[in-house]
C-alpha cells in the first residue's frame, strides 16, 4: 500500500508549507523505506484531524521545512541524524542524536557569560538528560537540550517482533505511560488493518488512559511542590498518586496497568475488574487526589514560585507546534479527545484551557484534568456497552496513523504493515514535541526556577529519546 | 492557607510495616512466574514460544523460568494457565554470591560510625516507570528513611547506586563515572527487568545491554517495574538484612 513514484518530496514539503500558513499544526516528519523508494511522510493536523502526506526521495538534497516552521527542526534533524537524509537549508547544523560533545553548544563570546554543562547525570530521581547553560551568573542567557543519552533503538525492535506481542514494545517507550503508548500504537495498527473494536474495549481503554492522566498529573503536581520545598504537600500528593497505582494493581495486576492492551482490544474482563475495583475505592482515591490538589493551590508560598514562572507566548506554542499542558496553558486548543478521530471524544467546552502561559497556568490545567478525568472514569464505568465482537479483519497490509491524548499531550503513532509484519512503526511522543519550547520559557529567570520550569512541563525523557 | 499539619494528623498512619511485617500486596498483582510441578513439557513450550524476553527456557524434560528476564506480561500464562503459576509474590531480588564480601564491609563500616545507607539513582536507559517507583520509596506509605535510607546528590557520600533501565551506548559512560566517584564499600542495584538482563532490548542493537556488563552488580530487582515492596526488599537484601535467591551463573 505504498503510494511510492507520484509525489515527489518536494511537492510534498510544499504542499506542508502551504498548509500551516493556512493554519495547520505541524506533527510530525518519519523516514520510511520501502524496497529502493526513500520516502518522507508528513504528518499535520487540522480541524478535522491528521492528515498524512509523502513524498519520494530523489538525487537532490530534501529542502528543509525548519528554515521557517521551528516545529519540524527536531524531526528533520532526526531524520538526517538517523538514516543519513541530506537536507537543504536546516538552520541548526548541530546533531540531535547521539548528543553531540557540549563544548560545541557555546555561542556567546562576551568574556563573563560561563557555560555550565548540567547531566546526563542529574542529582535526584531524574531521567538522563543534559542541558547546556550559558549564564552570567544566575540568569539564563541561553539553553540548549542535548538529549537522546537513552536512545534504545525502539522504533527498530517493532520490526522484530510479531504483531500481538508488539503492544509490549511500545509499553517499553514509556513505562510511565505504557497505557497511552500501547493504545495508541494498537489503534494505528487497528486503522492499518480495518480491526474494529467492540464497545467494552473501548471504554475499558479509555479509563486506562484517563486513571494514567490521574496519576501523571499528580507526579508533576507533587514534583513542583517537592521545588517549593513544601515537604509535606509533596508526601501528600506522591501519596495520591501511590492510591491510583494500587487500584490498577488491584484491577489489571500491574501498577503501570502493562500488559493489559493487545491490539484488537484489552485482555480480559477488563471494563468489569475496573467496575469491581472502583466500586470498592474509586471514592476514596478521588478524594484524595482532589483535596490534595486544592491545597497545593491554597499554598501561598507554592503559588508565589509558579505565578508569573517560565512565562510563554501563544505565539510561540503555536509556531512550535507544542501539545497537551504546555499548548492549554498558552489557550491553545490542543485536546485531541476534542475530535473525532480519536478513541473517544469529549464535549465542547470540557477542554481545560488557561491563558496565562506559565508555570501556574499549566499547573491549573492539570488540577481541572484530574477532576474531569475522574468523571470520565465514571462516565466509562457506569455506560451501559455491549460487548458483541465485531467481524474480524482480513487485511494483512495497510498504513495505519493514530493519536491519543497522553498525559503529556497529543501522541501519534505511525505503522506501516506487510503481511502481517510490522515494516515501519514511528512515533512522535507529546514530550519529543515539546522540549524544543521549553528552551523559550527558560531565558528572563533565574536558576532556582529551573525545577520549577521543567516540572511545569512534566515531560518524559525515555519517550523523547525512544 | 491551607492545613497541611491537620490533613496529616486526619489521614492517620498511612506507612507500611513491611518488611517487619506483611506487605499490602494487592492480590491481583503480577509478581512471581513459576513453572507448575509436573506440567506437560509441551504446555511448557507453548508459554516459552510467546515469552518476549525468552524468561521461559527449556531443560531436559522441565523448564525453569529466568526471573531477571521477566517484565510481567502475563502472557506465559494466559497462553499456558496449566504450565504457569503467576503469584503476587514480589520478593524476586536475586543476589550475587560474589558480592558478599562487599556487603559485609558496609555493614560494618555503617555500624561503626552508626549513620544511614545513602543511596545514589542513575537512569541509564529507563523508561521512566522504575524511577517513578524509586521515588514512590519516598512516599508516606513506603518511607524508607524509616528503614536507615536516605537520597544523596552525590555520588561521593553514596554506598549504594540504583541503576535503573538498559544500558545505552550514550549512558554506559556517565554510569561508570558516577560508579568511580563513589568510595569503597559500594554496592550496585539493578532495578528493573531492563537493567537486570536486558528484558527486551537482548537483540537491540543500540545499546550495550544489562548494568552487570558495565558494572560489577550485587543485587537484581527484576519487575517492569518493580513494586516499591521489591525495591524495599532488594535494599534489604543488598545491606544484608535478608536473603535471596543466588543467581545462576551466566553464560
Amino acid at each position: 500500500m505504498i503510494d511510492a513514484g507520484r509525489t515527489t518530496v518536494h511537492a510534498a514539503a510544499e504542499g506542508v508549507r502551504a498548509a500551516i500558513a493556512g493554519g495547520a499544526r505541524f506533527v510530525a516528519a518519519f523516514y520510511d523505506q520501502a524496497d529502493d523508494v526513500r520516502q518522507i511522510r508528513y504528518v499535520i493536523a487540522e480541524k478535522t484531524g491528521l492528515a498524512l502526506t509523502a513524498g519520494v526521495i530523489g538525487d537532490d538534497p530534501v529542502p528543509a521545512l525548519s528554515a521557517d516552521i521551528p516545529a519540524a527542526d527536531w524531526a528533520e534533524r532526526e531524520i538526517r541524524d538517523r538514516f543519513g537524509v541530506e537536507f537543504a537549508g536546516i538552520p541548526e547544523a548541530r546533531r540531535l542524536l547521539p548528543p553531540s560533545d557540549p563544548g560545541s553548544y557555546r555561542r556567546s563570546a562576551a568574556p563573563e557569560v560561563s557555560t555550565v554543562v548540567y547531566g546526563p547525570v542529574r542529582s535526584g530521581i531524574v531521567e538522563s538528560a543534559r542541558w547546556v547553560i550559558e549564564t552570567a551568573g544566575e540568569d539564563f542567557i541561553a539553553v540548549y537540550p542535548s538529549m537522546f543519552f537513552k536512545h534504545r533503538g525502539l522504533e527498530h525492535l517493532f520490526t522484530t517482533v510479531d504483531l500481538q506481542r508488539a503492544t509490549f514494545v511500545a509499553e517499553h517507550v514509556s513505562g510511565a505511560t505504557a497505557a497511552s503508548h500501547a493504545i495508541c500504537f494498537a489503534l494505528a495498527v487497528e486503522r492499518a488493518l480495518g480491526i474494529r473494536l467492540a464497545d467494552t474495549d473501548r471504554a475499558a481503554r479509555l479509563v486506562l488512559i484517563e486513571f494514567e492522566r490521574i496519576h501523571q498529573h499528580l507526579d508533576a503536581l507533587a514534583k513542583l511542590a517537592d521545588d517549593g520545598s513544601l515537604a509535606v504537600g509533596a508526601a501528600q500528593t506522591f501519596a495520591a498518586k501511590e492510591r491510583v497505582h494500587r487500584l490498577l494493581a488491584e484491577a489489571t495486576g500491574n501498577r503501570f496497568s502493562r500488559g493489559t492492551v493487545r491490539v484488537g482490544g484489552v485482555y480480559g474482563d477488563l471494563l468489569g475488574a475496573f467496575r469491581a475495583v472502583c466500586a470498592q475505592c474509586l471514592d476514596e482515591v478521588e478524594r484524595e487526589a482532589t483535596s490534595v490538589v486544592d491545597g497545593l493551590f491554597r499554598t501561598q508560598s507554592l503559588l508565589d514560585r509558579l505565578i508569573g514562572t517560565g512565562k510563554l507566548s501563544s505565539e510561540l506554542v503555536t509556531h512550535y507546534g507544542s501539545v497537551g499542558p504546555v499548548a492549554r496553558g498558552n489557550g491553545v486548543s490542543t485536546d485531541v479527545r476534542m475530535t473525532a478521530d480519536v478513541l473517544f471524544s469529549i464535549g465542547e467546552g470540557d477542554e481545560a484551557l488557561e491563558e496565562d502561559g506559565d508555570a501556574f497556568a499549566r499547573a491549573r490545567v492539570r488540577a481541572t484534568e484530574i477532576r474531569r478525568s475522574f468523571f470520565i472514569v465514571r462516565d466509562a464505568l457506569n455506560a451501559a456497552v455491549s460487548a458483541s465482537t465485531p467481524p474480524k479483519a482480513t487485511q494483512r497490509s495497510g498504513v495505519g496513523l493514530a493519536r491519543v491524548e497522553s498525559p503529556q499531550g497529543e501522541l501519534v503513532y505511525f505503522v506501516r504493515v506487510v503481511d502481517g509484519r510490522l515494516a515501519r512503526v514511528a512515533i512522535r511522543a507529546a514530550s519529543f514535541a515539546n522540549w524544543p519550547l521549553l528552551v523559550h520559557a527558560l531565558p528572563g529567570n533565574i536558576f532556582t526556577d529551573f525545577s520549577f520550569i521543567e516540572h511545569s512541563f512534566g515531560l518524559i525523557q525515555a519517550e523523547t529519546d525512544r | 492557607m491551607s492545613n497541611w499539619l491537620g490533613r496529616g494528623l486526619r489521614r492517620g498512619l498511612l506507612t507500611t510495616r513491611y518488611p517487619f511485617e506483611e506487605a499490602e500486596m494487592p492480590q491481583r498483582y503480577r509478581g512471581r512466574v513459576r513453572l507448575i510441578e509436573g506440567a506437560p513439557s509441551q504446555a511448557v513450550v507453548r508459554a516459552g514460544s510467546v515469552c518476549l524476553s525468552n524468561a521461559i527456557e527449556l531443560q531436559n524434560e522441565s523448564g525453569r523460568v529466568r526471573l531477571s528476564r521477566c517484565f510481567q506480561c502475563g502472557a506465559c500464562e494466559r497462553e499456558a494457565p496449566d504450565a504457569v503459576h503467576i503469584s503476587n509474590d514480589f520478593e524476586v531480588a536475586i543476589s550475587d554470591g560474589e558480592a558478599g564480601a562487599a556487603r559485609h564491609r558496609l555493614r560494618e563500616r555503617i555500624r561503626s560510625l552508626g549513620r544511614s545507607f545513602m543511596i545514589r539513582h542513575v537512569d541509564a536507559g529507563s523508561d521512566a516507570s522504575c524511577d517513578q517507583e524509586i521515588q514512590a520509596l519516598f512516599n508516606p506509605f513506603y518511607d524508607i528513611n524509616r528503614l536507615g535510607f536516605f537520597l544523596t546528590a552525590s555520588p561521593r557520600h553514596a554506598d549504594l547506586l540504583l541503576v535503573t533501565g538498559v544500558v545505552t551506548h550514550a549512558m554506559a559512560g556517565p554510569l561508570r563515572e558516577t560508579y568511580d566517584a563513589m568510595p569503597d564499600p559500594r554496592i550496585v542495584v539493578a532495578v528493573g527487568t531492563a537493567a537486570c538482563s536486558g528484558s527486551i532490548f537482548l537483540t537491540g542493537r543500540d545499546v550495550v545491554g544489562p548494568v552487570h556488563l558495565v558494572l560489577p552488580v550485587d543485587v537484581r530487582i527484576p519487575g517492569a517495574p518493580p513494586s516499591p515492596f521489591s525495591i524495599i526488599n532488594g535494599l534489604w537484601v543488598a545491606v544484608g538484612r535478608a536473603k535471596a535467591q543466588l543467581a545462576a551463573p551466566r553464560r
